[in-house]
């Protein structure tokens, strides 16, 4: 929702002074006059240059008043309008420095107004990283520099756009905003580019990753990068199994590291999906990926999962593993059914144990599992 | 009249709490009557952007809590109607630009408190109006857009599925006319949003979130297609990434490795009760975790204990109290 409802400024505690109250009060009415200023120029098409700065600093107070993004964006659009009508002829060294940049002098003028806007809102996103409307206003300076300027100079604010929000996920390396932002970003610089970002992209996840391993937002990005990795690779199969087996490595590196991390879990379980045709979500990884090849990993992550209880005896996830592991294991090979049914009925009597919080859960899967 | 969504004045410290919790009923009806009185507090103005979605949530906490007339019907049919567009949107307050959102909660709200008669006094056939208001933002690719200016988001097209619902006007509801949106596009979106963890992210190749997972559930479910899509392995997958939001507090979380917060009781929960596995977290704990985040003096629910509550939070805490069946609760549809 738009604010997630907590409240920036903390307003009424009961026991306020009375000085504390007057001031409230004051700011209530400044407040409520700029307001009214704002509304009412907009309202009688003043879209002067006064108006555009009591918007700038009615948002800056309120960036969550969604109603004023949209009158910036008309004031905006007013000027980029009469700067593209514009009849009378401009000065000389106005046209020299637009040549110089290869835009014609109202685009140099828009693009001004443009790089304007979003140094304006650098501070406002860093105060209020998670505002909607923030990051929403962003996107429609870009996507109105890339209708109204030329490639090359859309391209720049688009390139100069990925410097900052690679800023605000170091700031917040979870914030799903500049994570949507992001991919938005490098979509547009690719397409303006005509030219792939896929191996900077998924190296930065690499970098966000060893920043930070439990940054699920970094894994998610980098499992939906490797399909596209991949395939621009031209990796044969191969390149495609020594890629799983490195990132089955990283994984369970990781998780020897911290077990009790369900970002890493996850990310071992979107490794194992893309051996499991059954899942549409997960491509595979493997090019051709046999039953061979499954039991492989199978086997292999089976065993590695067992050593990790040592001294993690206590962690759930690990029970939770090998019952996912060895459940899909006997889906693709039912050969030693009975011994593999007795560990996992004894990972299931302990998941139980430890995780009380789900244990309806895990009643459901002793029935499925038909113990 | 209008209501404020201001901050609650919550001032309890964690420590100080009773180990046995009750729902303090009185007192959240109480909070909720009270917001509109708080107009000499600078955060009932600043939280105006929110108005009509500040009533929404408290008139559905009331109606919970058994307590639907606990507002002026009078007041909110004035307040609501005084948002309406000559397109058929409505704002978010008087002179707040229409949103997909807002006409959403206006809706609900006109629902709730039945007060359509008034609405059509108010601009002749304003449903079909409201409707093809709705209608207009959808875009070729089967997104819903928030408004004019064109941000999309699975929010709005599951606002946009409830609202239609709500007014009778989705084309399933009128098998002989021809169809206002394409259901088919619109799911087709929601399908490209849902990941390898069985949960769903906010556009095709975001991450899954909990708030996402239940607009892109309530979607599919108000279309009929919940149970088809899913099927019973794609619930069961869904499922696991839901009920691994519960931490050992008993609150819920919305991604994997965040903080725990009281609005995900609603989002999880009625996830899990539209896929049949409610059972799959820990009620009691999870019961606990809502109670303690109350304001007992004052009333209102906080993201977590000890801070300061909001008419947001509120309405989700005891949804989810609802959802679990919590005693003199009014039951509560998940979708």
């Amino acid at each position: 929702m738009a604010s997630h409802g907590i409240p920036r400024v903390s307003g009424g505690t009961p026991d306020k002074s009375e000085q504390a109250r007057e001031k409230e009060q004051k700011q209530i009415e400044q407040y409520k006059a700029l307001e009214k200023s704002v509304v009412e120029r907009v309202r009688s098409k003043d879209y002067s240059n006064d108006t555009f700065q009591a918007t700038s600093q009615l948002l800056t107070q309120n960036p969550e008043y969604y109603t004023i993004w949209n009158y910036r964006r008309l004031l905006l659009q007013d000027v980029f309008a009469k700067e593209q009508d514009r009849k009378e002829q401009p000065e000389t060294k106005d046209i020299e420095a637009a040549e110089k940049e290869g835009l014609t002098p109202p685009q140099r003028e828009i693009s001004l107004l443009i790089k304007e806007d979003l140094q304006f809102l650098v501070p406002l996103l860093k105060q209020y990283p998670k505002c909607y409307w923030i990051w929403n206003h962003r996107s429609w300076l870009l996507g109105t520099a890339t209708r109204l300027l030329p490639p090359r100079n859309s391209s720049e604010l688009w390139q100069s756009e990925l410097g900052l929000v690679s800023k605000m996920l170091s700031l917040d390396s979870r914030n799903f905003h500049g994570w949507g932002y992001r991919r938005e970003v490098v979509a547009e610089i690719e397409r303006l580019s005509a030219s792939s970002m896929v191996e900077k992209e998924f190296g930065y996840t690499t970098k966000m990753i060893q920043t930070n391993l439990s940054n699920f937002s970094a894994w998610h990005y980098r499992s939906q990068l490797i399909p596209r990795l991949l395939s621009e690779r031209q990796a044969d199969s191969e390149a495609r199994r020594a890629f799983s087996d490195a990132e089955f490595e990283l994984i369970t590196k990781a998780l020897y590291t911290d077990p009790y991390d369900q970002s890493l879990w996850f990310y071992h379980g979107y490794l194992m999906s893309t051996l499991n045709p059954a899942n549409a979500q997960a491509p595979p990884i493997l090019d051709p990926c046999t039953n061979a090849e499954r039991l492989h990993y199978l086997e292999q992550e089976i065993e590695n999962v067992k050593d990790m209880l040592d001294g993690a005896e206590d962690c759930k996830y690990i029970y939770q593993s090998l019952l996912e592991l060895s459940e899909r294991y006997l889906e693709v090979e039912a050969g030693n059914k009975v011994v593999i049914s007795q560990e996992m009925m004894a990972w299931l009597i302990e998941l139980r144990k430890i995780d009380p919080l789900r244990v309806g859960r895990w009643r459901d899967l002793e029935v499925k599992l038909k113990f | 009249m209008s209501l404020a969504a201001g901050p609650g004045r919550g001032h309890v410290t964690v420590g100080q709490l009773p180990d046995e919790l009750n729902l303090v009923v009185e007192k959240h009806i109480s909070y909720i009557q009270d917001l509109d009185t708080r107009r000499d507090e600078l955060e009932y103005h600043l939280t105006e952007h929110l108005r009509t979605g500040g009533i929404y949530w408290g008139l559905t906490a009331l109606h919970l809590l058994g307590r639907p007339d606990a507002l002026p019907r009078e007041g909110l049919i004035e307040y609501v109607l005084s948002c309406l567009h000559d397109n058929g949107g409505f704002g978010a307050a008087p002179g707040h630009d229409a949103h997909i959102l807002y006409t959403g909660y206006s809706v609900q709200i006109l629902t709730m408190i039945d007060g359509f008669d008034e609405l059509e006094k108010k601009m002749p056939d304003c449903n079909g109006k409201i409707a093809a208001f709705v209608a207009s933002l959808q875009q070729p690719d089967g997104r819903f857009a928030g408004d004019e200016w064109g941000e999309t988001d699975t929010r709005f097209l599951f606002s946009a599925f409830y609202t239609l619902s709500l007014l009778g006007y989705m084309p399933h509801q009128h098998p002989n006319e021809p169809p206002i949106i394409d259901v088919s596009a619109a799911t087709a979106h929601i399908k490209a949003c849902r990941n390898f963890d069985g949960a769903f992210g906010v556009a095709p190749g975001a991450e899954s979130h909990s708030g996402q997972v239940f607009t892109c559930c309530g979607a599919l479910a108000i279309a009929g297609e919940l149970d088809s899509y899913l099927g019973e392995v794609g619930k069961d997958r869904l499922g696991a990434w839901l009920s691994e939001r519960q931490l050992p507090s008993g609150g819920l979380n919305g991604r994997p490795e965040k903080l725990v917060d009281v609005c995900y009781s609603w989002w999880v929960m009625s996830s899990l009760a539209m896929i049949g596995r409610l059972h799959w977290i820990d009620k009691a704990k999870l019961t606990a975790f809502i109670l303690q985040s109350q304001d007992p003096e004052e009333g209102g629910i906080a993201d977590r204990p000890g801070d300061m509550v909001d008419v947001f939070h509120t309405v989700f805490g005891i949804a989810g109290l609802s959802l679990i069946g919590y005693p003199g609760l009014v039951e509560v549809d998940p979708a």
